[in-house]
């Protein structure tokens, strides 16, 4: 498969297996996935489709059961998976940074928000001076919405309410000015109101954001309103990617078309759709499609070999060998 | 279904409820709400809103600061007093987080047969009934030698309803019944649930962040912020017309996929204020897009503005103003 | 019945260890010689035989003899049953009894909890040594005496580590589902918090066992403790002692048998700590 031109990172063939008690659990089948500067990609999928497995490579914060990793996760042509740890911490600093779906994780509570913004500035950028820091710092909090932003410099996490601590999470984020920016869930832990505040300010502050943000969501509304690109994984396998626009407009994957029949949206009656059956177990092999156990259009042809990601119009591509046949 | 439900009493009624902790912090003020046999009511509001205490209180958990809580007509501190055990099968609520209302260390067999300890109920009967539910909410024949932390969320959820059901119980509060659940499965329970209310006239109290949820299967939907219902009405009116600013706030943060049915997003600035600090006037009115200097302060009431709809706001909005 | 799968590998994973492996063949021996001593013994452990004070090992003593003759080996199983009986009876009752409070601290009212918290102190803070002799000086010395004294200072032990575990289980939603449903206090307590709270308890009570086989030996080998002429440990270390110049065999021996129990129960208790450690349990369903 050829590089995107303009891609920042290609994960190429990545593949993760973990030991448990039942064997060799295979996390990530083989995932091929580019991300492209200026763009927010969001990768969506139920639990048990590796979408946060695929963050914590991309952060080289492997499980602690991790049997075997390998492929390539190619950043602007360096090859994390092959980094010494001490140069990907470094990295981690400086070019990847990440929002966790409870800013708790990424606060330490003996710390006040201005330590916290300033340990990154240091680290970042050591010829920094301290007035220097307070301004930067006090401009970011002004950016994500912070309102007297002063006196919020000596607060404790714990005088703040979740989503000041996630706006506070996004600063230290964009401080590290990332060219990738992976967000997990950030909104899922936030009340609805302050979700959309959160919402809103993710979708400002990407306009003058230049690197590449990785949206993880269960949400394929919220995905659907923020991001430019999907990617829909599934049982540790990628089912299909496109500009999202498309790709919910006119899925080129059933398990695409399954999920987005799941949504409840306005004006729809009768019985809710499902999509019956479970998810493979993850020590199952792949010889066959991933999602040909529960996709209603399975036929032989699904269960001899499973399915290659194949071009499936302008700038998508699909892992279903009936894609044309049965979704027209 | 509530059309002609007015002489009769509601199963469960809630009148002018206040539940004040410490003296200072109003986590309910003067909330009434009627449930009546066979109607499926939602409660949305954030966190502060006060849904987990009137849950609480009407589960008979904790007692009201003031007004009070009836149940088939009888006051809730006499009917627990009488008959504990009856109203603790009569009404039965599932927890937000499924697995862990479950006790870590039983198996599903122990679990779902100790409503029947408990309550004293003939074995043999129970059992069969038990086998029959079982299949009937479509648990695998192994779940009853699993522990809670084998079952997946919506097998907990499953199981959860299995012991209400088999308490024959009436009335069912579902604390975030989808919370936690992946889409493809949300839906099934969701179904299950629909289905369980026509076969067993069962009452169910939803309550829920998602309003997808809410609107999907409830018939009437009561609003609530920090501790007050807002707006009250039944589901298909509060969602084609909100009249309270902060219900049509919610109803527009809602994400979509499609966009033809986007709203117009409106973004309330600030946080909840803090129960304890209560604003003057009407309490939204610091987030509050249409305020205005009456707001600050003037307490607005509940009152009605259209059939079966009542809005707490001075200015609520009206049809014209939601569709622009 | 359920928990049998849960202790047979919490049983494995102790064995698997090399700590835990020693200490269960020592349990073992141990245990075994304290219920089978009628049986394993060669003499009657109290029996004189004046004539053959001090002799050495030999195929009739096979330890030996003590000042009065006294068979060795008899004595020395005879001492792991008192051991043995002592602390089983003084960890059950202080198992018993702290957790009931610890439970009751945890769930009763802000001024009880502290009132149980005071007693717990109270006893935590007299070292069980003094308590002991004054207790003794009062009611004179007797087994019994030393197994409710080591009972009374293990109160706390189990009274706190209860009092923490039911403080985290007390919010826990099952709790709340089980009030919901109707179950009574009682059958909360029976049926979802002891199975619970357990696990730290029952290690709590396999670490604490060597520390009472110690102050049972101490108490005894300074008199306060079991009586002449029945066989302990500790008596054995202090008849040995006097007579320390004629043989050195009964001090050795007695020592040595009480080292090696108490590394043996020490190794087992923490090997079943971490066995039973949530935070090794890795791995999923």
């Amino acid at each position: 498969m050829a590089a995107h031109p303009d891609a920042m990172v290609a994960i190429r063939n990545l593949r993760l297996d973990a030991r448990t008690e039942q064997g060799p659990a295979h996390i990530l089948r083989g995932i091929d996935l580019d991300f492209a500067r200026g763009r927010i990609i969001g990768v969506v999928g139920e639990s048990g489709s590796g979408k946060s497995t695929l963050v914590s490579c991309l952060l080289q914060l492997l499980p602690n059961n991790l049997d075997r990793i390998e492929g390539e996760i190619l950043f602007e042509g360096t090859d994390l998976l092959k980094l010494p740890p001490a140069e990907m911490n470094d990295w981690r600093g400086r070019k990847i940074a990440m929002i966790f779906q409870d800013p708790m994780t990424a606060l330490n509570p003996l710390f006040t928000v201005g330590t916290h913004l300033r340990d990154i500035l240091r680290r970042r950028f050591p010829q920094l001076s301290r007035q220097e820091i307070r301004e930067r710092s006090l401009a970011m909090l002004n950016k994500v919405g912070i309102s007297d932003a002063p006196t919020r410099l000596d607060a404790y996490p714990h005088q703040l309410s979740g989503g000041m601590r996630q706006r506070i999470v996004i600063a230290m984020a964009l401080l590290v000015e990332p060219d990738l920016l992976l967000a997990d869930e950030p909104t899922t832990a936030l009340d609805a109101t302050v979700e959309a505040q959160i919402v809103e300010l993710l979708d400002r502050l990407r306009q003058d954001f230049s690197g590449s943000i990785v949206f993880i969501s269960h949400h394929l509304g919220l995905v659907a309103e923020l991001c430019d690109d999907l990617c829909v994984m599934y049982g540790g396998a990628i089912v299909e990617t496109g500009p999202v626009a498309e790709v919910l407009a006119r899925p080129r994957h059933p398990y695409t078309r399954a999920l987005l029949d799941c949504e409840i949206e306005d004006g729809q009656e009768g019985r809710l759709a499902t999509i019956p059956g479970e998810v493979p177990s993850a020590t199952w092999t792949m010889d066959a499609c991933i999602f040909a156990s529960r996709c209603v259009h399975a036929a032989e042809v699904c269960r001899q070999g499973p399915p290659a990601l194949l071009p499936a119009g302008e700038g998508r591509k699909a892992a279903c060998k009936r894609s044309f046949e049965v979704l027209p | 279904m509530t059309a002609d439900s007015s002489a009769i009493p509601p199963v469960i009624a809630l009148e002018d409820v206040s539940v004040v902790f410490g003296g200072k912090v109003r986590a309910l003020d003067g909330v009434s709400l009627h449930l009546h046999r066979g109607e499926i009511v939602g409660l949305v509001g954030e966190s502060g809103s006060g849904k987990s205490t009137l849950c609480r209180t009407l589960m008979g958990l904790g007692e009201p600061t003031s007004g009070t809580v009836t149940v088939g007509g009888e006051p809730l501190g006499a009917r627990l007093a009488r008959d504990r055990l009856g109203f603790r099968r009569e009404v039965q609520m599932l927890l937000q987080d499924a697995v862990a209302s479950l006790s870590p260390r039983m198996r599903v067999r122990k679990l779902v047969e100790e409503p029947l300890h408990v309550h004293r109920l003939p074995l043999e009967d129970g059992r069969a009934r038990i086998e029959v539910l079982l299949k009937r909410l479509g648990l695998p024949a192994n779940a009853m030698e699993k522990f809670p932390h084998q079952l997946s969320g919506g097998q907990a959820r499953r199981v959860a309803i299995l012991r209400a059901l088999v308490l024959r119980s009436q009335v069912i509060v579902a604390d975030e019944p989808t919370a936690g659940l992946d889409v493809s499965v949300q839906g099934e329970l969701l179904n299950l649930m629909l289905d369980l209310h026509a076969e067993f006239t069962l009452t169910y109290l939803i309550v829920s962040h998602n309003l997808n949820v809410i609107r999907r299967i409830t018939t009437r939907s009561v609003v609530m912020y920090l501790g007050q219902v807002v707006e009250e009405a039944s589901t298909a009116a509060l969602f084609r017309t909100p009249a309270h600013p902060y219900t049509a706030a919610l109803l527009s943060t809602n994400p979509v996929v499609d966009p033809a049915k986007r709203r117009k997003r409106i973004v309330l600035h600030g946080e909840i204020p803090s129960p304890i600090n209560l604003p003057s006037g009407c309490r939204f009115h610091t987030r509050c897009p249409r305020a205005a200097a009456r707001c600050a302060q003037e307490v607005p009431q509940l009152r009605s503005v259209g059939e079966g709809q009542s809005v707490r706001c001075h200015f609520p909005l009206t049809d014209d103003m939601v569709a622009a | 019945m359920t928990g049998f799968i849960a202790i047979r590998r919490t049983f494995g994973r102790i064995v698997s260890t090399l700590g835990g492996a020693v200490g269960t063949v020592i349990i073992v021996v141990v245990v075994g010689a304290a219920i089978l001593a009628p049986l394993i013994v060669t003499h009657d452990p109290d029996a004189l035989d004046i004539l053959n004070r001090f002799s050495g090992p030999s195929a009739a003593h096979w330890l030996g003899t003590d000042h009065l003759g006294r068979d060795l080996y008899s004595r020395l199983v005879f001492g792991a049953q008192v051991a043995m009986l002592v602390a089983l009876i003084a960890i059950s009752s202080a198992l018993v009894l702290g957790t009931l409070l610890g439970i009751l601290a945890a769930t009763l009212s802000t001024r009880w909890e502290r009132v149980i918290l005071i007693v717990f102190d109270i006893i935590s803070s007299f070292p069980s040594l003094v308590l002991a002799l004054a207790v003794v000086a009062v009611f004179g010395p007797s087994t019994a005496l030393v197994t409710a004294i080591v009972a009374v200072t293990l109160v706390p032990h189990f009274g706190r580590v209860a009092r923490a575990q039911m403080l985290t289980l007390r919010n826990a939603p099952f709790m709340e589902a089980e009030r919901l449903l109707g179950t009574s206090a009682t059958r909360i307590v029976l049926s979802h918090v002891l199975p619970n709270i357990a696990g730290p308890l029952v290690v709590l009570a396999s670490i604490d066992i060597p520390v009472v086989i110690t102050i049972e030996a101490g108490l005894s080998f300074i008199g306060l403790g079991v009586r002449p002429p029945l066989a302990s440990w500790g008596t054995l270390i202090y008849d040995g002692y006097a007579y320390l110049s004629d043989s050195n065999i009964p001090v050795i021996v007695a020592s040595a048998a009480l080292a090696v129990a108490t590394l043996g129960f020490t190794l087992f208790g923490e090997a079943l700590r971490d066995a039973v450690d949530p935070r090794l349990d890795r791995g999923g369903h």
